[in-house]
């Protein structure tokens, strides 16, 4: 083989391997960034200030993201205890008052869509999740409806995550994620056990 | 330095460039993509194509919110700039305008929190010329994507902020 052959061969391979390598970075999706009790979340998604990996991994899984100073996005694929989300399990969400001026929790399947059910169900938020005596709502993720409890559907969602959106956070939110106090997801059970 | 190290380091050059050349080439590569579904391959420029509700089906951008009344706007201000304004929904409902510029960055938001009367704000490239008195947003690029977000979360909010919406512009300023 030709030395200038070689040459071109190991050029191309490189940018190849380079190429794969990127594309790879930019496939975990909205599941990275800073964690916030379980949520992950990150400070430049949408902003004229994110480095360039942030930016190509909000094009491929958050496309038209806002910046923060409008809302803020966490996502998790996980539940409290730190297992995988399963779409056979049911899941409580619980959490107080948050610093927003609205909110809302949404299934997203592992292609970054909404689960193709038929539930219209696909998502919680503010306006159903009302609080209780103790300021605290609930919410639940399951793929069988609830009986009575705001429901987001996780039929055929697959490896799914969960998103949380708080639109119009206050200012103190915004400067301090670590401030914002992150609902819980509790696993109830798995496969129809009660 | 023999020839094995030199074919090392060009593998490793070569890798770096193809690493960071997707990662900077893939926000504009999606942008386009989106820019094109949205505005029909180029019909529908400088105004408002309004979404149905938001369903399983909704495919034309990754992650819609089920809660969120869409509407948007593919803008080209090679021509010039425009005027962009939307009306309040009649419920005081959550009403945004964002502004993204073709490298996917978001250059601009505006509410009717701050503007309860309706948004309205001149998109301009940095250097045409603008009205005075009128709130202006430079954009980076000449194209980009306007996205007018209401909340909606149940078919009969989507049906009454739908038609609020409607009186939604984005058109040249010479014909506002």
């Amino acid at each position: 083989m030709s030395g200038k052959l070689v040459t071109t061969g190991v050029l191309i391979a490189g940018l190849v391997a380079g190429a794969a390598s990127g594309w790879y970075t930019l496939q975990r999706g909205m599941v990275q960034g800073e964690v916030y009790s379980g949520w992950s979340g990150s400070k430049v998604t949408g902003s004229v200030d994110a480095d360039p990996w942030t930016r190509a991994r909000v094009a491929v899984s958050g496309l038209l993201a806002l910046n923060k100073s409008q809302a803020i996005y966490f996502s998790r694929n996980t539940d409290d205890s730190g297992a995988r989300l399963r779409e056979d399990c049911r899941y409580r969400v619980t959490g107080g008052v948050l610093t927003a001026r609205w909110w809302s929790i949404t299934v997203y399947a592992a292609d970054n869509y909404l689960p193709l059910n038929d539930d219209d169900a696909l998502s919680f938020d503010q306006t159903e999740a009302q609080p209780d005596g103790k300021s605290e709502w609930t919410g639940i993720l399951s793929p069988i409806r609830p009986d009575g409890q705001p429901w987001a559907s996780t039929s055929k969602a697959g490896n799914y995550d969960i998103t949380l959106r708080l639109y119009q956070p206050t200012p103190q939110a915004q400067a301090d994620y670590a401030a914002i106090p992150m609902p819980k997801v509790t696993k109830l059970d798995c496969g129809g056990a009660a | 330095m023999n020839r094995k190290l030199k074919l090392l380091a060009l593998f490793v050059g070569a890798a770096i460039v193809g690493h960071v050349g997707l990662v900077m080439a893939v926000p504009h590569a999606i942008m386009n993509v989106a820019m094109n579904r949205i505005s029909g391959d180029g019909a529908r420029i400088n105004q408002f194509s309004f979404g149905p509700r938001t369903t399983k089906d909704s495919r034309g951008v990754v992650r819609p919110s089920p809660d969120l009344a869409y509407a948007s706007c593919v803008y080209d201000l090679s021509k010039g700039p425009l005027l962009v304004s939307a009306a309040p929904s009649p419920n005081q409902g959550y009403v945004s305008l964002s502004v993204f510029a073709a490298n996917t960055d978001n250059i601009a938001a505006l509410d009717t929190t701050q503007y309860p009367q309706g948004i309205r704000f001149v998109l301009a490239r940095k250097g045409q010329p603008v009205p005075a008195g009128v709130q202006v947003v430079e954009s980076p690029s000449d194209k980009g994507i306007i996205l007018d977000r209401r909340l909606a979360p149940t078919a009969e909010l989507f049906a009454e902020i739908d038609q609020a919406r409607r009186a939604d512009s984005c058109a040249p300023l010479a014909q506002s």
